[in-house]
Parts: C-alpha cells; sequence; structure tokens
C-alpha cells in the first residue's frame, strides 16, 4: 500500500495552497493547443494546464498533476471527463476536501 | 450505473454503509455489529490508517465501525493478468492500494480484459491483510463511464466519516455542510442533504429522515410564519419529491401531532411550541 504520494483536490482559488506539489482538478477546456490546454476551474478561474493531452478532449477533463503556480499545473495523467459534468458538486467537494476532512485524503 | 444503484434495496448489498448508523448509537460495540456491515465508501488513506479488530484481524476498523467490505473508485495501474488471478493496483489520489480478483472461470474476467492504466474503476471488495500489506479482495470491478461517480464516491467518503464520527445527535447538522446529491439534476444548488437512498436509512427520534425533512421545510421560521400554511406542492418541490412521497410524510407527521392542515387539506403547517 502506498499513500505517499496523494493528490490534493484543488479548484482555481485552492491551487495556490498546493504549489509545488501534486494536485487534482478538473477544467471545463475553453483552448487547446500542442502543448497546454485553457481552461475554466470548477470555480469559475483561468487555468492552465501544461503537457500533452489526449485527442480528442471531451469538454470536462481531469488533470493531475503538479501546480506549478496559483494558475498553472503540470500534468501527468488527463481524464477525459465527458461533456456532461457537475462542476458545482466537484467544487464543493474540493472546499470540503481542503477543510477539516482533508485528513480523509491527504 | 450510478453508484446510488449499490444501495438499492433490491440489492444484496441494501443498506451498504450505513446500516451501523440504525442501530441507533455512535459507536456500537464491534463484535455484534461485524455481521451487519454492508459496503463501505471509503479512501485509500482511510483504509491505510484503519486499525484492525479483534484477536483474529480478519477485519477492520474505520471511524469505530467494524468494516469488512469497501467500495473505492480509482485509477487501474499495472495490471497482471494470470490464469488464477488478475491483480492491480487502485490508485483514487489518496494513495494506492493492491486489488486481487481471483479467476474461477474465463468468463470471470471479462470485465478486467479491457482496462487500461489510468483507467477508472470502482472495486468493491473485501479488506485483508497479507504479508502485512493491505489488500482488496475484489469481487467486482466496474468500468466508471458517468464521471459525477467519482465526485459522488468521495461525498460518500465523506458523508459516511462524518455520519460515525460525530454523535448521533449531531448527525443532523451533516445537512449543513451543502453537498449535495450529484446527478439527479440537482445542480441549482440545493443545499439540502438530498432524500436520496442514503439519507432513507437513518433513524432520528423514531422519524424517518425524510419525514424529518418535510417537518423541517415546516418548522422553518420563514414558513411558520406564514399564516395560509405551505402548500403541498411547494414541498414536493422544494424537496424535490413526487406528491405521493410527500403526502405520505405529511400524513405520519400529522399522526405524530407534529403538524396540521391550515386553510385545506393541501395546506400545512408545523405545530409550535413543541
Amino acid at each position: 500500500m502506498d499513500t505517499s504520494s496523494p493528490a490534493a483536490f484543488v479548484n482555481g482559488g485552492l491551487l495556490r495552497m498546493h504549489v509545488g506539489r501534486k494536485v487534482r482538478t478538473v477544467i471545463q477546456v475553453t483552448r487547446s493547443d500542442a502543448g497546454s490546454v485553457m481552461g475554466k476551474s470548477t470555480d469559475g478561474c483561468q487555468l492552465v494546464v501544461r503537457g500533452s493531452p489526449p485527442a480528442p478532449l471531451t469538454s470536462y477533463v481531469e488533470v493531475i498533476g503538479v501546480a506549478e503556480n496559483e494558475s498553472s499545473i503540470r500534468a501527468e495523467l488527463w481524464t477525459n471527463f465527458g461533456d456532461s459534468f457537475d462542476a458545482s458538486n466537484y467544487d464543493q467537494l474540493c472546499q470540503l476536501a481542503n477543510g477539516e476532512l482533508k485528513h480523509l485524503f491527504l | 450505473m450510478f453508484s446510488s444503484s449499490q444501495f438499492e434495496d433490491s440489492s444484496p448489498l441494501a443498506g451498504g454503509g450505513f446500516m451501523s448508523s440504525q442501530l441507533g448509537g455512535s459507536t456500537p460495540s464491534s463484535a455484534r455489529i461485524r455481521d451487519m456491515q454492508g459496503l463501505v465508501p471509503a479512501t485509500v488513506k482511510q483504509i491505510s490508517e484503519a486499525s484492525q479488530s479483534g484477536d483474529e484481524k480478519s477485519s477492520f476498523i474505520i471511524d469505530g465501525v467494524d468494516v469488512a467490505n469497501v467500495t473505492v473508485v480509482g485509477m487501474v495501474f499495472n495490471k497482471n493478468s494470470r490464469s488464477s488471478d488478475v491483480r492491480f493496483h487502485l490508485d483514487d489520489g489518496t494513495g494506492r492500494i493492491e486489488c486481487i480478483r481471483w479467476v474461477t472461470e474465463r468468463l470471470d474476467t471479462g470485465d478486467l480484459d479491457a482496462l487500461e492504466d489510468g483507467t477508472y474503476v470502482r472495486v468493491n471488495g473485501h479488506l485483508q491483510t497479507f504479508q502485512s500489506k493491505r489488500q482488496l479482495n475484489a469481487f467486482s470491478v466496474r468500468l466508471v463511464t458517468n464521471f459525477d461517480e467519482v465526485t459522488c464516491h468521495y461525498l460518500e467518503c465523506i458523508h459516511f466519516h462524518l455520519q460515525n464520527s460525530k454523535v448521533q445527535s449531531k448527525a443532523d447538522e451533516a445537512p449543513d455542510l451543502s453537498f449535495s446529491t450529484p446527478v439527479r439534476g440537482a445542480s441549482n444548488g440545493h443545499h439540502l442533504a438530498s432524500t436520496n437512498d442514503f439519507s432513507m436509512q437513518y433513524n432520528d427520534d423514531g422519524l424517518k429522515s425524510f419525514d424529518k425533512l418535510v417537518l423541517n421545510y415546516l418548522q422553518q421560521p420563514s414558513n411558520i410564519d406564514r399564516e395560509m400554511g405551505i402548500h403541498v406542492d411547494e414541498l414536493s418541490q422544494q424537496l424535490k419529491s413526487p406528491l405521493e412521497k410527500i403526502k405520505d410524510a405529511i400524513e405520519f407527521l400529522e399522526r405524530e401531532g407534529l403538524v396540521y392542515s391550515s386553510i385545506d387539506d393541501y395546506h400545512y403547517k408545523a405545530v409550535e411550541g413543541l
């Protein structure tokens, strides 16, 4: 069993709390180029995710990677989350997972 | 495909991980409960921190509750298929745990053949220890196709945790944490712990949780102030439940002397001063 590299649930606002560490988040893709994807976080912030996204990309994609700064992530893993996804639920999960329930996750 | 199907009454796993709360205590003595535990939603982190119960060390304790079977959602890695079993690591973002699916017939592993690294699955299995490592003896591995299931699973883990770590009387405060059950069109910010499968399982003061929801709504000060009372249609709309269900709850509450009809048979108010 290995709990040594957990990824923190983040949205746009929470990203800055985990700079330099492994994070996971879901974004709604707004633009994708070779090497990076721009998207809207579940709390409405613009984020840049760098790496090689899968093709094709669905509207929502989960990325797991390292937070480079408060608005950018270097992704290691990409998962297409489909074209319909409940972003507000995910956003609330991020808040709960970073609050007093953090110990269940990290 | 939605995870709440695991808690349907028709399923052999009915009652899910919430059975323990039906016994009305916060931490019932473990030996008794062991036979009644269903499938507990957990993160790998919680599993790694669980203590082992009893001398037999055949089950674990999470949040004071005896847990034998868990449900976990995460990504598959390092899948290894052999003639006797299929093994893989499940990474749910909080840690990794080894899962083993024993093969009895070729047909059994049809669900696993297509799994690639990084695929999201839900694994239901029995927690066990082998050579001092915790493992999951998987009896079911299912692909996740609707990713709201991922969000929902973590919310269920949180819910289970909160339900078992707070004193029973405080269990009612859990709904204040403003999380809503995903998918069922509940994305308009409706903040009550939904009337779905999970809330139906726990008892409080002899009232089923749905009845309590109806009562709580009527007991809100703003609703108490409404002289004409609340129409059952409004209840149905606000609580996102079918009218029949609302009527059943009202009938029960009325019999208990907790609500009364006001201007007509469709308007009700909560009895005050109780």
